[in-house]
């Protein structure tokens, strides 16, 4: 089960887990925001390759207009996803506590 | 002690399996840091089978605690030879702009376990992988089983 709330002015707040079968629902969802969008991570628990996915084809889109993905409170089961997988050296990562 | 259940071939069985790893874990009193990484391989594993793989019987996921840690074995009857263990190089190092989603689940299978093993019985055409995921630290463990019987 995955729940996303906010974005545009606010972070949009991801809880739960993001697998493959939430993936569709959680690009719709970002493909809603322009900029630099932030993804508050402090309640996700779970992230799979389809997530990742999401996250990559988000970025690259917001980089075609000069904005970017951002992510705070990563927890360590996300931190070493993003290791492994180099996205912490093409995302901004902010690790939580 | 170990427990299995078997799953249909289709991804909305994930919520399934992670019920499965959670209970599993539960009874048999493995660490829950560990479940996040198992749930990834599994999901990975089970999600290459229902998307690559031509047969139709159920997949069985057996788990059995391990001196601090767990071991999982996923089996796959009805299969073609295909060693997960065997996926080609991912650069991980190329920037956003070249990278693109997919091809990265078998890379992250090897480093977020101990240990995974592959074995395929020509006989009964059956694959089975094994992996090991414990507290202690990881090393780059990974390797293939030949005449594997499921």
């Amino acid at each position: 089960m995955l729940t996303m709330q906010g974005g545009g002015e606010t972070p949009v707040v991801l809880a739960g887990r993001l697998d493959a079968t939430q993936a569709v629902a959680a690009q719709a969802y970002l493909d809603r925001f322009q900029g630099v969008v932030t993804l508050d991570c402090g309640d996700l628990q779970y992230l799979s390759s389809a997530g990742l996915g999401v996250f990559l084809k988000t970025h690259k889109r917001l980089l075609g207009s000069g904005g970017r993905l951002r992510l705070t409170a990563v927890n360590r089961h996300l931190q070493d996803i993003f290791s492994y997988s180099g996205f912490d050296q093409i995302l901004e990562i902010e690790p939580g506590r | 002690m170990s427990e299995r259940a078997s799953f249909a071939r289709r991804i909305d069985v994930l919520a399934e399996i992670f019920a499965f790893t959670t209970a599993a874990f539960a009874r048999q009193g493995v660490p829950d840091a560990l479940r996040a990484d198992v749930d990834f391989v599994l999901e990975e594993l089970f999600t290459n089978i229902v998307k690559y793989s031509r047969g139709e019987a159920p997949v069985t996921i057996e788990i059995a605690a391990i001196a601090d840690g767990v071991e999982v074995t996923l089996t796959e009857p009805e299969a073609d030879r295909f060693d997960v263990t065997q996926a080609p190089p991912v650069d991980i190092s190329l920037p956003a702009v070249q990278r693109q989603p997919g091809g990265l689940g078998l890379h992250l299978i090897a480093r977020l376990v101990d240990s995974v093993q592959y074995g395929y019985s020509e006989g009964e055409r059956c694959s089975r992988v094994v992996f090991r995921k414990t507290n202690a630290a990881r090393p780059e463990a990974a390797g293939r089983d030949e005449d594997e019987r499921c």
